[in-house]
């Protein structure tokens, strides 16, 4: 009924105003309860396991053992203390700062030449590239992750950060260099042009004109490429022994395996590793949902 | 000196035929793109074809020498049962991942597509889990589905469901829909992110003019919104469907596999066959039968996408 009777009402005012206007009557049979009920389940899920890892990295362990509580009776802040020194933390989340802040340079450089090559310069063999870029793509890694490692070796790369950000960096550059292409397709030439005329050279033009207006484009690939550089795990398994070495997550997998810590430390050292990640998530999730948009739809 | 660079900049695009710039604009092309040529051949393509051969050669992973075989990997994992199981398995968290993972970021993209208050806070929200990583998902849940004091069957307890306490990790018959479950619960977010961007492309007026016509809700989600869907569905559909097929961390972490082979995804299978088994040769041959079927399945998939976006 308010479907029917409303619009009549409403029109005449300013079309301007139309889509503000319509937008909650769409809303006329669904339950406006029903629907935040449901999201608000929806994030309790998503929730609920933090919170509980959260919780429970704070409790002693015959408290997260026993069947009463949820909530720490009196918080354990020493359980981080021990988790850290135990687990040797700062080592390993030193290293994953290092390795990811390479990592996303790295494919930030690599990626944003290819891009405006790709976007903007004209030369034979372009067509190839971009068929082999895709071509790559689609290459999974656990086609390769093998052939890898036994290249690393004869490279006498194991255990070495070299050879594991090297794989990093390669393994972001295709879609980085499609999200860079079709980021400076869409922008337009004039400031490149008035600087060639200004006898700009193309390096000069790349460095002082093109990077410094492909920013969103940058901080889109960085805060994607970074996530999952901090996130690697398979190569860092594979390539890595010496503790001293390992990025954050392969640290966490050898903290678990050869010392057997206690279930609350686990908890606290996995809650102190989520740390840096949550923080860079929520200061950098616009940049997530473009990056995501722009590397997967184009 | 104003007039003469304005008229060759007007001269400029007839006067720039291919043919004349060639070699320098070539030289210029290929020095963009060299960085990321070096790389993608060194460690893309150089060990992409070091994976078929070695699927052909015997490697115990530390000796200098590989001996040809011919195919006697790839006998010997026709009949490896810990394989065909990890290819039976992926299949099922192919499959839900799939359905269910897609359907619930698809239904919860139209929720928060729907809704104006606190659109920032859900969509944060949902995406959280998906920025852990695989190793703290795998951790995390070990703990959540352990039998006896995990937090699942202290839930199910207290709410008086608890005849459905389960040792969900250790019992055969749940423990692959259990990680299925985990799988979902980790990398629905990424799907919902694309959809709920696709949703907000959907042109306005078209709603306006369904609505005018008396169209209901299904009505409008048929003809309106799932045929602008189409694109972002066939990517996030591929994309899911490969991050499940080439789950690894959260099973090694959550279950190694276990129990028996009731768990084993071909990613770990390949990666026990080579770090645990030693025998490389024969995890290559792995690498290659469930490399080659993933790329077939983009293949597929990028073609059929490919024809209806030409239709």
């Amino acid at each position: 009924m308010t479907l029917i009777t409303q619009p009549p009402v409403k029109k005449p005012s300013s079309p301007a105003k139309r889509p503000v206007q319509t937008r909650p009557r769409r809303r006329f049979r669904a339950d406006r309860v029903g629907l935040y009920g449901l999201l608000v389940i929806a994030a309790l899920t998503a929730l609920l396991p933090l919170l509980w890892m959260l919780s429970g990295s704070l409790q002693s362990l015959t408290e997260l053992l026993s069947n009463d509580t949820f909530l720490p009776s009196e918080p354990q802040w020493q359980n981080y203390v021990t988790a850290w020194v135990q687990g040797d933390l700062g080592t390993y989340l030193r290293n994953s700062v290092i390795y990811t802040g390479c990592a996303v340079a790295g494919i930030l450089i690599v990626s944003s030449l290819a891009g405006y090559a790709l976007a903007r310069l004209d030369f034979a063999g372009k067509g190839v590239f971009t068929v082999i870029i895709l071509a790559v793509m689609i290459i999974p890694a656990p086609a390769m992750f093998l052939a890898q490692y036994k290249l690393l070796i004869s490279l006498g790369l194991t255990n070495n950060p070299v050879g594991y950000i090297l794989i990093l960096i390669t393994s972001g550059i295709p879609m980085s260099t499609l999200i860079m292409r079709s980021f400076f397709v869409s922008q337009p030439r004039d400031l490149e042009e008035a600087a060639a005329l200004d006898g700009a050279g193309p390096l000069r033009i790349f460095w002082s004109v093109i990077l410094p207006l492909a920013r969103p484009g940058l901080a889109a690939v960085a805060v994607i490429q970074g996530l999952g550089a901090w996130n690697e795990y398979l190569m860092a398994l594979v390539l890595f022994d010496d503790n001293a070495l390992m990025p954050i997550q392969r640290g966490l997998t050898a903290f678990t395996s050869a010392e057997t810590p206690q279930q609350q430390i686990l908890l606290a050292a996995t809650t102190i590793s989520i740390v840096p990640v949550v923080i860079f998530y929520l200061m950098a999730q616009r940049h997530i949902v473009k990056g995501i948009g722009a590397g997967a739809i184009k | 000196m104003t007039s003469s660079s304005l008229e060759l900049a007007a001269r400029r695009p007839t006067r720039a035929p291919r043919r004349k710039r060639s070699l320098r604009a070539n030289l210029l092309g290929w020095f963009f793109l060299a960085p990321a040529i070096a790389l993608i051949g060194v460690f893309t393509i150089v060990p992409f074809g070091q994976a078929i051969l070695l699927s052909f050669q015997s490697w115990d992973g530390v000796s200098p020498d590989t001996a040809w075989v011919g195919f006697a990997n790839y006998e010997f994992i026709a009949s490896d049962p810990v394989f065909w199981a990890s290819m039976r398995n992926v299949l099922f968290f192919g499959v839900v991942g799939f359905f269910v993972g897609n359907g619930v970021a698809l239904g919860m993209a139209l929720a928060v597509n729907r809704i104006t208050r606190g659109k920032t806070f859900f969509r944060t929200v949902f995406y959280l889990p998906g920025v852990l990583s695989v190793v703290v998902v795998g951790l995390l849940f070990s703990f959540i589905l352990a039998p006896g004091s995990g937090v699942l069957n202290r839930v199910l307890e207290m709410i008086g469901l608890g005849a459905l306490q389960q040792n969900w990790l250790g019992d055969p018959s749940v423990a692959l829909p259990a990680v299925a479950a985990v799988f979902v619960w980790f990398h629905w977010g990424f799907g919902f992110l694309l959809f709920l961007a696709g949703l907000q492309d959907v042109p306005r007026e078209l709603y306006e003019a369904a609505e005018l016509d008396g169209a209901r809700p299904w009505a409008q989600f048929r003809y309106i919104t799932w045929p602008h869907l189409a694109p972002v569905t066939s990517i996030v559909s591929l994309l899911t469907l490969l991050a499940a097929l080439q789950i690894f961390g959260t099973v090694q972490v959550l279950t190694n596999g276990g129990p028996g082979y009731h768990t084993m995804v071909p990613t770990l299978a390949i990666f026990n066959e080579a770090f645990v088994n030693w025998r490389y040769g024969s995890a290559a041959a792995m690498s290659v039968v469930f490399g080659g079927a993933l790329v077939l399945l983009s293949l597929l998939q990028l073609a059929i996408t490919g024809r209806r976006s030409r239709a």
